[in-house]
């Protein structure tokens, strides 16, 4: 006899960790083509995850809510699910009939959104596609901005104005009620909604896929010359220089395409969430923690971003699970003990194994057999 | 004469912040990494303080030598046991870095579990907690944390002179810091010279984390956040010379407390939580104009000064 409620339960567990570990793999992997590919110490990744989450907790809601006049008061509303829906909630508050703002009266404006949204497959794609977009602009904006002060200087001016201009963002996003509620969060309008009971599994296939391209994006990228310039920028920059290579607009293209990807994560991983509240943008988790992944699989392996990434979050979960066991004895609460540990691990791996667990290959540009018979022509001359 | 909360408020923080950078640009000076957990030093010392006053019920500034002593230790032991193993392995700047931020997450988390710890055994609040209650009032001028902040940065300075300008060790650690290969050769032990800095720097954090603690709002990542205001400072300074971020940390922290003062008579109460505005775009400026911050500017015109007299000469 099988139990279908445990069945269940390691279903949602599956689908959860999937979600979480992909949009981390997106922002990983972005990090991966800064710091691994090109030696930029990106220490203001939150910047651009909070970007992507602020647009996606602030924008596509609102201007739905335009286009379907809800901000107008119960008369104006032509669309007869959405009056319904208004109507329908309006017992427990009577001034939405009057009108509405987007950020007091989030839940209802979300709620009747969704039941458009749910029932048209269509336009929440292209809600979706929308929102990604615009987030994939707002941090490429935001990359090259907060890089422009500090792109010609030393790599530790730009580490400083990264995280600088990261924490500016959180803060904003932390005080600023109008963008995403401030301390109280708002909800998402919900783009994977018409799946129904398969809601959670579609949103994250979506997102495993996304993460998907974005890996085939960055090996292309790492066989490719714009790979090799790169690593030759990180490992000789005044050579790279010397021979016509323009470091300044290289670290800034860089730093720009990065931001816009790891922008589109943070919108996917609010709509996820189905929610957003600044305070869980901050810099341990959208900063620290992908660095602590990537160097831990070994920041210039492609495959080794992908081991890091899965093992902080296997351990993670792992730790969740038995979270119930570990938190009678400890006089203190667990995730403060995991992200002590991650970073005494950081520490001694940079120590000890500073290449990460998988270490960086060499490339063959040419192909392995092809250097190897340059190599053994060269023999047989010589 | 009786000062008003404003002007207390900006000499308060801006004399933290002046010692904040002091101290950064002491580390940077010796090892060249820009230390991202020199914030959370100060809440070591602010922990430090909290401990003695709420936990103990000992007089608020006998933890400033023992905030001192462990600010100190922890800000060595990042030196000891995360910096010095890599320059010893050859790693570049960016494993160095990379170092400081996974010790910044260790020392986050410590203090957390410790002010979960204080909270559960002793039931004394630890996080959110102002403890102004416990500094002293000295009559006529406030509360007693702003003579103690006003004396710290004095009695830092005239020592700091003092020993670096008129003391052997000082003589040794200047010429570790300037050319630590000829320093070595001529037998100055420039690792202790630099362990020494270190340990110096964490102090002057821990102590300022005591003075931040009795008048700002404490909780765990109190001095986390001041770390834009902290490498604002310094880079204003220049990052090249310790007096420089003295200088830095005094103006970024008078215009953060009056500026934002200022904008918010024009624009409204709503902009008081952005203060981080100023030293983000005082840093930026800074990157862009005159890189090389307030030092660099001085020998910048001094020189030009010095050509000018040359022609008039001529």
């Amino acid at each position: 006899m099988i139990d279908l409620e445990a069945l269940k339960l390691a279903y949602i567990f599956i689908v959860d960790l999937l979600a979480v570990f992909a949009v981390y793999l997106i922002v990983n992997y972005t990090l991966g083509l800064e710091y691994g590919k090109s030696g930029i110490p990106n220490f203001g990744k939150v910047l651009s995850i909070a970007a992507g989450a602020f647009v996606a907790g602030s924008i596509p809601g609102r201007l739905l809510a335009q286009i379907y006049d809800m901000y107008g008061g119960i008369e104006g509303i032509r669309d007869p699910v959405i009056a319904d829906c208004v109507t329908g909630l309006s017992p427990q508050k009577p001034q939405i009939l009057q009108g509405m703002d987007y950020i007091e009266d989030n839940v209802v404006i979300v709620t009747c959104l969704n039941r458009v949204l749910s029932n048209d497959p269509l336009a929440s794609l292209t809600v979706l596609l929308f929102t990604m977009l615009v987030a994939a602009g707002a941090g490429a904006g935001l990359g090259f901005i907060a890089s422009y002060p500090a792109l010609r200087l030393r790599e530790d001016y730009l580490a400083m104005t990264l995280l600088a201009f990261g924490e500016f963002l959180t803060a904003i996003g932390y005080y600023q009620r109008e963008i995403v509620g401030g301390t109280l969060g708002v909800s998402t309008i919900d783009p994977f909604g018409w799946a129904g009971g398969y809601r959670f599994l579609t949103a994250t296939l979506f997102i495993t896929l996304m993460a998907a391209l974005v890996a085939v994006y960055v090996f292309f990228i790492s066989k490719s010359p714009l790979g090799r310039v790169l690593r030759a920028m990180r490992d000789q920059e005044v050579a790279a220089d010397v021979l016509g290579k323009d470091i300044v607009a290289l670290r800034r293209n860089v730093l720009m395409v990065s931001s816009a990807l790891a922008s589109v994560a943070g919108a996917l991983w609010a709509f996820y969430a189905g929610g957003i509240i600044a305070t869980s943008y901050d810099r341990v988790s959208w900063t620290f923690l992908p660095w602590v992944m990537v160097i831990l699989g070994g920041a210039g392996n492609d495959l080794g971003i992908l081991l890091g990434t899965g093992i902080y979050w296997a351990a993670r979960k792992l730790v969740d699970q038995y979270k119930g066991l570990l938190e009678p004895i400890l006089p203190f609460s667990v995730i403060w003990l995991d992200r002590l540990v991650f970073g005494i691990l950081l520490i001694a791996i940079l120590i000890l194994r500073p290449q990460g667990v998988l270490p960086e290959k060499p490339i063959y540009p040419l192909g392995k057999n092809r250097v190897d018979k340059i190599i053994e022509n060269l023999r047989n001359r010589g | 004469m009786v000062i008003d909360p404003l002007t207390r408020d900006a000499l308060i923080y801006a004399s933290s912040l002046s010692m904040l950078s002091l101290g950064l640009t002491l580390t940077y000076l010796t090892t060249k990494v820009p230390n991202f957990v020199h914030g959370s030093l100060a809440t070591v010392g602010s922990y430090v303080l909290l401990t003695f006053v709420a936990v103990f019920n000992l007089d608020a500034y006998l933890s400033l030598p023992v905030a001192f002593l462990l600010g100190g230790l922890v800000s060595a032991a990042l030196y000891l046991l995360a910096l010095r193993p890599l320059i010893n392995r050859g790693a570049g700047l960016l494993p160095q870095m990379i170092a400081t931020i996974a010790f910044e997450l260790v020392l986050l988390s410590a203090l957390n579990i410790y002010a979960d710890i204080i909270t559960r055994t002793f039931k004394v609040q630890a996080r959110d907690v102002l403890l102004r209650r416990f500094d002293v009032q000295i009559p006529g001028v406030g509360p007693g944390v702003l003579v103690a902040s006003l004396a710290m940065v004095a009695v830092t300075t005239i020592t700091l002179a003092v020993l670096l300008y008129r003391t052997r060790f000082g003589v040794a650690m200047r010429a570790a810091i300037e050319n630590p290969m000829l320093a070595g050769t001529l037998g100055v032990n420039v690792k202790l010279v630099y362990l020494f800095s270190w340990f110096l720097a964490g102090g002057l954090a821990g102590a300022s984390g005591v003075l931040l603690g009795l008048h700002y709002q404490q909780d765990p990542a109190f001095g986390s956040r001041m770390l834009v205001s902290i490498f604002a400072s310094s880079i204003l300074g220049g990052l090249s010379s310790i007096y420089g971020g003295w200088l830095g940390g005094f103006f970024i922290g008078l215009t953060e407390i009056y500026g934002i003062f200022q904008l918010s008579r024009l624009v409204g109460s709503w902009i008081l939580p952005y203060r981080i505005i100023f030293p983000l775009l005082i840093m930026s400026a800074t990157l862009l104009i005159f890189p090389q911050g307030l030092v660099g500017l001085q020998r910048y015109i001094s020189q030009g000064l010095r050509i000018k007299a040359a022609g008039i000469i001529k």
